[in-house]
Formats: C-alpha cells, sequence, structure tokens
C-alpha cells in the first residue's frame, strides 16, 4: 500500500505543478502548453501505475471506496481532459479554469481513506466497466465543456483576460463547448442505459427511483433542456456558459455527493 | 410537386402580426409543437420526479402528464417544425423517445413483481406466491412456470460479507424438457418470460413428516427467519398440516456458520437440535426422533435450506434495450453528421 500512495503523491505532485504552472500561463499572459502538458502527462502516468498497484494487490478495480472512486474519477477526467487539450490546443488556457475544480477532487482524495472495501457480488460483470467508463467519458466531457465556458465568463466578467484574450471569440468557444455537451448527452444517455441493463439483471428492475438513478436522470434532463434552450432562443454565449456550468454542478453533486449520503444499495459505492 | 404547408416558429410571428390566417389545425399544431413548450414540460417534470422520488404512491400520473404532454409536443413538432424535415437522425432519435414513453407505459400495464420462497428439493408450480404486485393488464402465464430449487451456496468475505450466490435450479421448458443451470447475483433463471432472481433471503428449514392418525403422511418444511440476519431469532410458529395446532419450532445450534474472521460460506450446522413447543409442552429434537401429538405423530426428517426469490416479469424488457439503442445510436448519428462539417480545433 506504501508504494502505491507514494506514486499517488507523485501524480498529485505532477498535475499540481502543471496546474499551478497553466494558471500562472494565464495570469502573467505567457505560452505554456508543452510544459504543462508534459507535466499532465507525467502525473497521469504515474496515477495510472498507482492504480495498477492497487488494482493488482486487491485484485479489482477502484470502483468500491470513496477514496478508490475519486482516484478513478480523477485519472478519467485528467485523461479527458488531457487529450482535448492536447487535440485542441487552442483551448488549452481553459486549464486555468479546470484545474482549479481538480484540485478540489484531488484535496478531497488525499483526505478520504485509502483502506479497503469489500467487493461486491453484483460488481462481477462487463456492465461494470461498461456503465462506469460511459459515466466517465460523460462527466470528462462536462468537465472540458465547463472549461471553456469559464473562459467564456471569466472573460466576461473581467477577470484574467491577458491570455484568455488571445482564444477564439466567443461565439467560437461557444460552439465548441456546445460539441463537449452533445458528446456529454451522448455518454449521459449510454449511462442510463447500460446502467439500466445491470439494474435489471442485478436488482431484477430497471428502474425504481433510487436516489442515484433519479439524481442522474434529472442531469440528462438538464442537458436536454440546455441543448433545447440553445436551439429554441439561441442565447448569449455567456448565457450558455452559465448552463453548462449548471450542468455540470449538478453531475458533480450526482457523482460526488449522491452515492455518499444515501442509504440505497445503488452507491456507486457498497 | 407541392411541399405541403410548414409553419415555422419565425413565420408564426409574422402571420400572428397581420398575414392572412394559417388554417386552425396548422396553428394548433404550431402551437402544441413549440420548442417553447417543450421547455416548458421538461421543467414540469422536475416537480413530477420529485414526487416519483419521494412516494411510490406518485409514479403514475405526476409522471404521466408531463410525458404525455411531451409526447404530443413531439408528435406536433414532427408535422409543423422545419428543423425535423432536413434531420432525419434527429426524427429518429426523438422518435425512438416516444416509443420509449410508449413501451415504458405498456410495461407498467402489464409487469408482475413479487416474492416466493422455495425449500431445497421442492417445485414451484401453480404460480403462488409469498407477495405479489400485479399490474392491471398482467398476461403472463405464471401458472405454467415450474422450477425446483436443487440447492445453494453462498461464500463470505470476512466481516460476514456476502459474496458469490450459486443456485442450482432445475426446470420445465417450453418442449416439457426437464433442464438445470445455476443462477444468483447476475443471473436470473428465465422462465416464460418470468425472471427468478435469487435474493439475501434465505435461511434454514427444518423438514418433517406428519402422519396424521390413520391418514397419510406428508412433508412439511418450516422456514426459520432470513439466516444471518435474524441469526438470534432463528424461531417461528407453525400450523400442524391439516391441523390448527400452533407449534413453536426453534432451531439451536452451537458451531459458527459465518465467521467475521475470515472467509466462510453458507451451510447446514452439523450439529443441532430443533426444539418444538406446545403449549406448556416442550420436546428437544435430533434428525429421525419424532413426538406423539393428539393429531398424529411428527418425525424431525432433518435440515434444509431455503432460498427467497424475486420475480419479474415485464415483456418489454428487449423492445425497451433495442429501442435505447437505436435512440443513442441515432443521437450519435445527429451530432456526427453535424460536427463533421467543421474541425473540432477550426
Ligand atoms: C427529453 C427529451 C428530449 C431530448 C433528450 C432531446 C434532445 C434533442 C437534441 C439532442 C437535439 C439536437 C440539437 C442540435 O442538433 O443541436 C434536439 C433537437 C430538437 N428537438 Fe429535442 N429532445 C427531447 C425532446 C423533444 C421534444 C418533446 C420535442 C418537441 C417539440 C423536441 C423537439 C426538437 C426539435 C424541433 C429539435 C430541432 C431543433 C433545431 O435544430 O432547430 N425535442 N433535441
Amino acid at each position: 500500500m506504501e508504494r502505491e500512495l507514494q506514486v499517488l503523491w507523485a501524480a498529485i505532485v505532477a498535475y499540481v505543478l502543471g496546474g499551478v504552472l497553466a494558471i500562472f500561463g494565464v495570469a502573467l499572459g505567457r505560452r505554456q502548453g508543452r510544459v504543462v502538458l508534459g507535466l499532465l502527462l507525467a502525473g497521469l502516468l504515474l496515477h495510472t501505475a498507482s492504480l495498477a498497484l492497487r488494482w493488482q494487490r486487491l485484485d479489482h478495480g477502484p470502483f468500491i471506496t470513496l477514496f478508490e472512486i475519486l482516484s478513478s474519477n480523477v485519472w478519467s477526467l485528467m485523461l479527458v481532459f488531457l487529450i482535448a487539450y492536447w487535440r485542441i490546443p487552442k483551448i488549452r488556457p481553459s486549464a486555468a479554469v479546470v484545474m482549479p475544480v481538480m484540485f478540489v477532487l484531488m484535496g478531497w482524495l488525499m483526505l478520504a481513506h485509502p483502506g479497503e472495501g469489500h467487493f461486491p457480488p453484483t460488481y462481477r460483470t462487463p456492465w461494470l466497466f461498461i456503465h462506469i467508463g460511459m459515466a466517465k467519458v460523460f462527466l470528462g466531457a462536462t468537465l472540458v465543456a465547463l472549461g471553456i465556458a469559464g473562459v467564456v465568463l471569466l472573460r466576461r466578467y473581467g477577470i484574467a483576460e491577458g491570455r484568455f484574450a488571445a482564444l477564439p471569440d466567443d461565439r467560437r468557444l461557444d460552439e465548441l463547448a456546445y460539441r463537449f455537451m452533445a458528446l456529454a448527452l451522448i455518454f449521459d444517455t449510454l449511462m442510463l442505459i447500460t446502467g439500466a441493463i445491470w439494474a435489471q439483471d442485478a436488482w431484477g428492475r430497471y428502474w425504481a427511483w433510487d436516489p442515484l438513478e433519479t439524481w442522474s436522470f434529472v442531469t440528462w434532463l438538464l442537458l436536454a433542456f440546455a441543448i433545447h434552450l440553445r436551439v429554441t432562443y439561441r442565447p448569449l454565449p455567456v448565457r450558455n456558459a452559465w448552463m453548462i456550468v449548471a450542468v455540470f454542478v449538478l453531475a458533480f453533486l450526482t457523482f460526488f455527493g449522491v452515492p455518499f449520503v444515501s442509504e440505497s444499495p445503488h452507491k456507486g459505492a457498497v | 410537386m407541392q411541399q405541403p404547408p410548414v409553419i415555422d416558429p419565425g413565420l408564426q410571428q409574422t402571420l400572428a402580426s397581420g398575414g392572412s390566417t394559417p388554417p386552425v389545425f396548422l396553428r394548433g399544431a404550431a402551437w402544441l409543437g413549440s420548442l417553447k413548450l417543450t421547455l416548458a414540460l421538461l421543467v414540469l417534470l422536475v416537480p413530477a420526479i420529485v414526487l416519483a422520488y419521494n412516494s411510490e404512491a406518485w409514479r403514475s400520473w405526476p409522471l404521466a402528464v408531463p410525458l404525455t404532454g411531451l409526447a404530443f409536443n413531439l408528435l406536433a413538432a414532427l408535422t409543423s417544425n422545419p428543423a425535423f424535415r432536413r434531420q432525419t437522425a434527429l426524427i429518429v432519435f426523438h422518435l425512438a423517445l416516444v416509443a420509449l414513453l410508449l413501451l415504458i407505459a405498456a410495461g407498467r400495464m402489464s409487469y408482475l413483481k413479487g416474492t416466493l420462497e422455495l425449500t431445497e428439493g421442492a417445485w414451484f408450480e401453480g404460480g403462488a406466491l409469498t407477495s405479489t404486485d400485479t399490474a392491471r393488464w398482467h398476461a403472463g402465464d405464471l401458472d405454467q412456470v415450474r422450477f425446483t430449487n436443487l440447492g445453494f451456496t453462498i461464500d463470505y468475505a470476512p466481516g460476514i460479507r456476502r459474496d458469490a450466490t450459486r443456485n442450482r435450479v432445475g426446470w420445465i421448458d417450453e418442449r416439457g424438457r426437464m433442464r438445470e443451470s445455476t443462477i444468483g447475483d447476475q443471473h436470473p433463471l428465465v422462465v416464460e418470460g418470468y425472471r427468478f432472481y435469487t435474493s439475501f433471503n434465505k435461511g434454514f428449514a427444518p423438514t418433517f413428516t406428519f402422519t396424521p392418525t390413520g391418514g397419510k403422511a406428508v412433508l412439511g418444511a418450516v422456514h426459520l427467519p432470513s439466516y444471518p440476519i435474524h441469526e438470534y431469532e432463528q424461531t417461528r410458529e407453525w400450523s400442524l398440516p391439516g391441523t390448527r395446532r400452533m407449534l413453536w419450532i426453534l432451531l439451536d445450534f452451537d458451531e459458527t456458520i459465518l465467521d467475521p474472521a475470515q472467509p466462510s460460506a453458507f451451510r447446514m450446522p452439523s450439529d443441532y437440535r430443533v426444539i418444538v413447543r406446545d403449549g406448556a409442552e416442550r420436546w428437544e429434537l435430533r434428525p429421525g426422533a419424532a413426538i406423539d401429538l393428539p393429531e398424529g405423530r411428527l418425525e424431525l426428517v432433518g435440515l434444509r435450506s431455503w432460498m427467497g426469490y424475486n420475480v419479474f416479469y415485464d415483456w418489454t424488457l428487449p423492445w425497451l434495450a433495442a429501442t435505447a439503442a437505436l435512440a443513442v445510436l441515432s443521437l450519435g448519428w445527429h451530432f456526427a453528421g453535424k460536427f463533421r462539417r467543421k474541425a473540432w480545433d477550426a
């Protein structure tokens, strides 16, 4: 366990360095794309190693305890964000918005108890990976959209305009954020479908309004609402950006709030 | 070829401010199919969900109202909104949503949920359940289902945490042949569309033969409360078959079945006694021992296990899965088409 935690610490240090550098880059109006990319990638590789060590030791994936769920989500969110960061250089400064959100999750992770949990028999199915995989892509896409929306909002309210000023205009960013919201809707839909299939197998019903099901359904509806709002009223980018913040907050609460306060069997962490 | 008349929201405003008035049904369709109504109905769905979440009694009409509204809204939009005309994938996606609603509604009107308990070696037949919740138009044939519990094993991790359940079952298939398989956890037994799931509800069943004076012996099993949840209440009142005599049955053993300190498994105790009480009288029985009661002779045959099953029937399941798959594929198709035109990093 020691080794795995040391590697995790090293990963977090790399993530934090990359994030801090990205924030300074924006604040000071400098370009740091490659260094940040390198640090975040190093963090991701170390993190992967730490997860693999734990997986090997416990013989099950990081899906059970709060510690594991936070860790695997930090990993998947960093992975999705890193892909966007690498493939869409224009939006790189949005790391200054995304990384503080990640710092919150990382801080929480460092406080969580790294002890092991019981792997329930209902988790011995490929649906575990499919369902959780879809959920992770969904949240990742929402995070990238949040980063872009954050740039629009910060620019609008005159905060840290330095490097942000060089980014594409609001309309272009809005369009890009919308693409990630569309991706989020697709993967959220897949998450709900695969979750229902799994629930039918594991608990003999595909839907029962348990807290996590209900919250994720409301999140899905809010996504549909946000997308419709856009095609109906063509709101200004700033309004769309606020909508994205709302979707992210709701998704975040669904992922990291509900499972840990509810008493139902569907905790994401039993 | 002449295009059918189309009304879009922009045109609607022009019309409202003085153009010639379109036929009433077209105006109706434009209003009913308006995207603003969609937004309003989506908002209305939220309190309905809060109600459904908080109470089982509020899971039908509060949801049905906004959902029916959305279905009509959508069908009207399909006829009146030009956006749909141009985008086939979008139409397929939205139609799949309506189909999902219809299927869910059909499922809600014809499902069956229930529970039953089966002693090891006993058959489920005749369709009698311990508890049921049957929809009004349930059309399945539970009477036709026959299966038998051939015994189970359940592993427990340290801390008495339930692990894999493996339950051997035998059943009669459509051709009347006997089949066998192992169910448990993710794997229900599916017969005639009924899905039987093992549950955490299971335990010990002292088994007796009762031979009424001058009559034929019958076998009876007493399902003691679920183990290990009710570890210290392994007792139950039991009415002697065919009589009005109530006996009080208790299973007594000293050995540890499930060890909190190490991995263990659900099994029968190897050394046990069954205590039978009838008012002030009390007997301690070992397997093979018998007592004489005014109504006849009661012999303890031994100890078996019993398993509690959840039953679920919903013929819409495969259709729901297919429709949901269609919905998500067409959603992907719609966005792929839309975003392909311009690079992400343009
Ligand atoms: C909760 C269920 C619904 C979901 C998840 C949903 C989702 C979507 C999505 C993803 C789009 C594509 C937007 C785009 O291409 O940018 C869309 C467009 C559209 N939706 Fe829905 N929708 C839902 C319900 C409805 C309903 C009830 C109506 C009925 C009016 C409707 C009418 C439309 C129309 C007309 C468009 C095309 C808008 C345009 O391109 O101008 N949708 N919807």
